[in-house]
């Protein structure tokens, strides 16, 4: 089994606080570390393991600047085959270019599988659009939010998607399809530092993003950055012991779990 | 990268000094004795065993043999890194640490964030003339409860006119425990950009916080040229010169407990029972488990990021049971995974647990 | 005035309440909305919508974003392009509306949470909700839209007039995705990273018998029982439901703590949840700089409280 797995560098901004610079044009990402997207990490390990157990290959691409290269030895240190960069030193913002993008480069060069697996969603913008866009473009059956893939038999994936409330539904895809592997699917391996300088030996390829970029007009407009409204401290709740339980059982009911 | 063990099993004879030593053995399914004996013929070791090892080193210290089981131990959880096979929690704080210099995955931009707690400015490496570095450690450029400590230390050196200076967001990680916990390319990725920023900055001499980075400071980044010390012995010679006075006695029933990479791992046993005999009027008591075989409060070794499934008795709550029986009111350490791992403990029977540094700051 | 076409959520006969914030949007931008639907009896307050289209298909094939592209092709054929098409930001809204999106073309903003009607301008979540970016679409398609379930539902109001009903065919099965069945969650062991709402007790609450009380508790609110490390060290609490990095990172809806001081490991486990609520007698406890909500008190007292109001009726 072939499969494609797009893999991305992101901002780690966990505990970060961002800053909006050139009068909310842009972010200040400066001093912020990088690292491979989370639900990326989740997908290459699920396509490893597949391949793994069934023979094939993994193959990582990625779309962004000439530092996504980490990603890429990254995805080869858990057992990807080799990489490929859609080099771009602009974000692209709009899925729906990033998804063209991928959709040109497989056409253009033929690129042969028989699944595409993306993340779910990517830390940074958290859009979760660019795998269905893709699939819808290409055509191909589509499953978003999958959280276990319980067999791969007569062409078909039979898999589960995480619905909302701890329910799952178990549907069947026909191959070659686009998933979405949401997180906590499997446990992603540890790569060691010197497994991802091993990975550093294996061929990555780069490729320009304009030669891939026919048909993506961007179709919507970042305009600017904001920030949310100010959340203080905690806001404490006083008084008497009943008030102040009757206030928190309020606040329960408002956040919809009890 | 090692291509030789540093461990020599193969001379083992198996006496069983090492687990008669060990902090882990009796109380949980950890037998050194027993894994030097399967590494000698190859035999399976159990993945999880590995994990309980706190690197207190007594073993090593102690083998009649120089086998050196602590670096076997090192040697099996670095093949278990390269396989990826590793807990959970040591994974996150490995990548926490490739990521942000910090097993925390706290912001690198925010290690220096402590030295806003002073009313004096702390200078820059680069702007000293004596090129003294005071290295933090990530637990206390991070840690609430362990932050003290640096303020402290800051404010008694400012005080005895000892300049220093910080490297503030350029410090990594030293990598003392991810060398135990066998990721060396992490290690020596760490310990490059280190030396990088020590030579770039011509530093002369490294004042360290916790004995876990001045252990690897001093014994493992190699071919440094720079003096280091644990901060203990820096203010124990400015007492002694005069530079710091007590200006009263501290009255509360102390005891002292030696942490293992101070102690037993580096001989320091006595700069700060200097200092702490010094304003106790020699009232400082005494563990029956004290200098080179002071009790492992199981902070070392990868323990304090990652729980082994054992249910057993810590280390931790005998030691704080031993200080209520001998009178002490608190314990004192100079290590701040010591105090992490002590306080949660010493407090529910009702003892304080404070660094060094928190007691010279009452009596300063 | 453009219609924006709002494809429901349903699911098991249900129709989501999350529904009401694409309902939302739809008026607060000035569109009529037309809701698309299969048939059922699903129970919705129809008055909040101009125009309700049934469709004669079942529910999973409702769902199935191959299927739902098609039916939506089919309207827009018969009644003109829409201005938005409007999906929930939900597990299948974002399914459906990916899809959609890349199989007509059409440009897609996801998870929107704010809007200005002045300038068509959508506000997107970035970071974690770090920051927001500000999106306006460039050409004049019809815009795919996700939207954050809680953010326009108060925008759904009775529009007090007569709905106009249509029922249109369905389309039938495919075999490329077909839906095999509904999966519960295993009831064995307790995943509390899989939580709502998680009741978490820490040294505070003083010993192991208060811990009953506080399943009692747990029961009333629907939540679920975790702990800090002392509380599982003590073996007061399973080691499955630690939090805390030598634990379980969790991130429910609602995280209570009661009589957790919040050390620096603990936090790490927790600190992403999406509202903190902290109870603790000290009012210097760590936890409450990372708590949305904090109390000063005596976690058993404000137990026992909570139970006496929610029994008390």
């Amino acid at each position: 089994m072939d499969i494609l797995v797009f893999v991305k560098r992101v901002a780690a901004t966990q505990e970060e606080e961002l800053r909006i610079i050139d009068e909310g044009k842009n972010i200040d990402l400066s001093k912020i570390p990088f690292k491979m997207n989370d639900w990326d990490n989740y997908a290459v390990e699920e396509a490893v393991k597949i391949v793994e157990g069934r023979g094939g290959s993994v193959t990582a691409i990625s779309i962004g600047s000439a530092a996504s290269d980490e990603v890429l030895r990254r995805a080869i240190a858990m057992g990807a085959k080799d990489g490929i960069l859609i080099e771009s030193n602009e974000t692209i913002h709009d899925p729906v270019l990033r998804a063209i993008s991928f959709y040109n480069f497989i056409k253009k060069e033929k690129i042969q599988f028989d699944a595409i697996f993306t993340g779910v969603q990517s830390e940074d913008d958290q859009f979760a659009a660019t795998g269905g866009f893709l699939a819808g473009k290409m055509g191909l059956p589509y499953a978003s939010m999958v959280i276990g893939i319980d067999a791969i038999e007569n062409g078909y994936f039979v898999l589960r998607r995480e619905l909302e409330g701890g329910l799952q539904e178990r549907i069947k895809i026909k191959t070659p399809c686009v998933m979405s592997i949401q997180s906590g699917i499997n446990e992603p391996r540890y790569v060691s530092i010197m497994g991802i300088r091993k990975a550093s030996k294996v061929e990555r390829k780069t490729v320009k993003f304009n030669d891939y970029a026919e048909n993506g007009d961007a179709v919507i407009d970042l305009i600017k950055w904001s920030y949310p409204e100010k959340k203080g401290k905690a806001t404490m709740l006083t008084g008497e012991v009943d008030a102040v339980c009757k206030e928190l059982l309020e606040i329960l009911k408002n956040k919809g779990v009890c | 990268m090692q291509d030789e063990a540093a461990s020599r099993v193969l001379v083992c004879i198996q006496c069983g000094k090492c687990t008669g030593s060990c902090p882990e053995s009796g109380r949980t399914p950890f037998n050194i004795r027993m894994l030097v004996r399967k590494k000698q013929f190859n035999y399976a070791i159990d993945e999880s065993m590995p994990w309980y090892c706190t690197a207190c080193n007594a073993c090593t210290i102690r083998c009649p043999r120089d086998v050196k089981p602590s670096e076997m131990i090192i040697e099996i959880r670095a093949s278990l890194v390269e396989n990826g096979n590793i807990p959970l929690a040591i994974q996150k704080a490995l990548e926490n640490t490739f990521i942000h210099k910090n097993p925390w995955g706290k912001p690198r931009s925010k290690r220096g964030e402590w030295a806003e707690k002073l009313d004096f400015k702390v200078p820059h490496i680069s702007e000293t003339e004596h090129k003294r570095l005071l290295f933090l450690c990530c637990v206390q450029a991070y840690d609430p409860r362990c932050m003290i400590i640096p303020v402290n230390v800051a404010k008694l050196l400012n005080k005895a006119g000892y300049e220093f200076g910080i490297l503030g967001e350029e410090e990594c990680c030293c990598g003392n425990e991810i060398r135990r916990i066998g990721e060396f390319g992490l290690f020596e990725e760490l310990m490059e950009e280190n030396k990088a920023n020590f030579r770039e900055y011509s530093v002369k001499e490294i004042i360290a916080l916790s004995p876990h980075c001045m252990n690897t400071l001093k014994n493992e980044y190699e071919d440094m040229g720079i003096k280091v010390m644990h901060y203990t012995e820096v203010l124990s010679n400015l007492i002694k010169e005069g530079l710091l006075k007590p200006e009263k006695p501290f009255e509360k029933e102390m005891i002292y407990h030696d942490p293992c990479f101070l102690g037993k791992q580096n001989k320091i046993f006595e700069q700060p029972r200097n200092i702490l005999n010094n304003i106790t009027n020699g009232k400082l008591k005494e563990f029956l488990r004290s200098r080179e075989i002071s009790l492992c409060c199981e902070g070392g070794g990868g323990r304090m990021f990652f729980e082994p499934e054992a249910q057993y008795k810590r280390n931790s709550e005998t030691r704080v049971e031993e200080a209520k029986e001998k009178g002490a009111e608190i314990i004192t350490t100079a290590c701040p995974f010591c105090v992490m791992t002590l306080e949660e403990k010493a407090i529910e029977k009702g003892l304080a647990v404070k660094e060094l540094s928190e007691i010279l700051m009452e009596v300063i | 005035m453009g219609y924006a076409l709002i494809i429901s959520e349903v699911r098991r006969g249900v129709f989501e309440e999350r529904n009401l914030d694409s309902i939302g949007i739809a008026n607060l931008a000035g569109k009529d909305a037309c809701l698309l639907i299969p048939e059922g009896n699903y129970n919705i307050n129809s008055n909040m919508v101009d125009r309700i289209i049934k469709v004669k298909i079942e529910e999973s094939l409702f769902l199935n974003p191959l299927i739902i592209t098609g039916l939506i092709t089919k309207i827009m054929d018969s009644l003109g392009l829409p201005d938005m098409v409007i999906f929930t930001h939900s597990s299948s809204g974002i399914e459906m509306a990916s899809y959609l999106a890349g199989k007509m073309g059409l440009p897609i903003i996801t998870d929107i949470s704010g809007y200005e009607k002045n300038g068509d301008i959508f506000f997107k979540s970035y970071y974690s909700d770090k920051v927001f970016g500000q999106f306006r679409k460039i050409k004049d398609n019809p815009l795919i839209l996700t939207v954050r379930s809680g953010s326009f539902k108060d925008f759904a109001t009775d529009k007090g007039k007569q709905v106009e009903e249509t029922t249109v065919e369905g389309l039938s099965d495919i075999e490329e995705r077909s839906f095999v069945e509904y999966v519960e969650e295993e009831k064995t062991g307790v995943d509390i990273t899989k939580a709502e709402f998680l009741l978490s007790l820490g040294r505070g609450i003083g010993n192991k018998d208060e811990i009953p009380k506080f399943e009692e508790l747990a029961q009333l609110l629907k939540a679920t029982i975790s702990g800090s490390r002392p509380v599982v060290d003590k073996q007061w609490l399973p080691k499955e439901r630690q939090v805390g990095t030598s634990g379980k990172t969790v991130k429910p809806k609602v995280y209570l703590a009661m009589g957790i001081s919040g050390a620096f490991q603990h936090i790490a486990g927790m600190k992403d949840s999406e509202c903190i609520i902290a109870v603790n007698k000290d009012p210097e406890a760590p936890i409450f700089q990372y708590a949305h909500y904090g109390i000063v008190g005596d976690a058993n007292k404000i137990r026992d409280k909570l139970k006496d109001i929610i029994q008390g009726g």
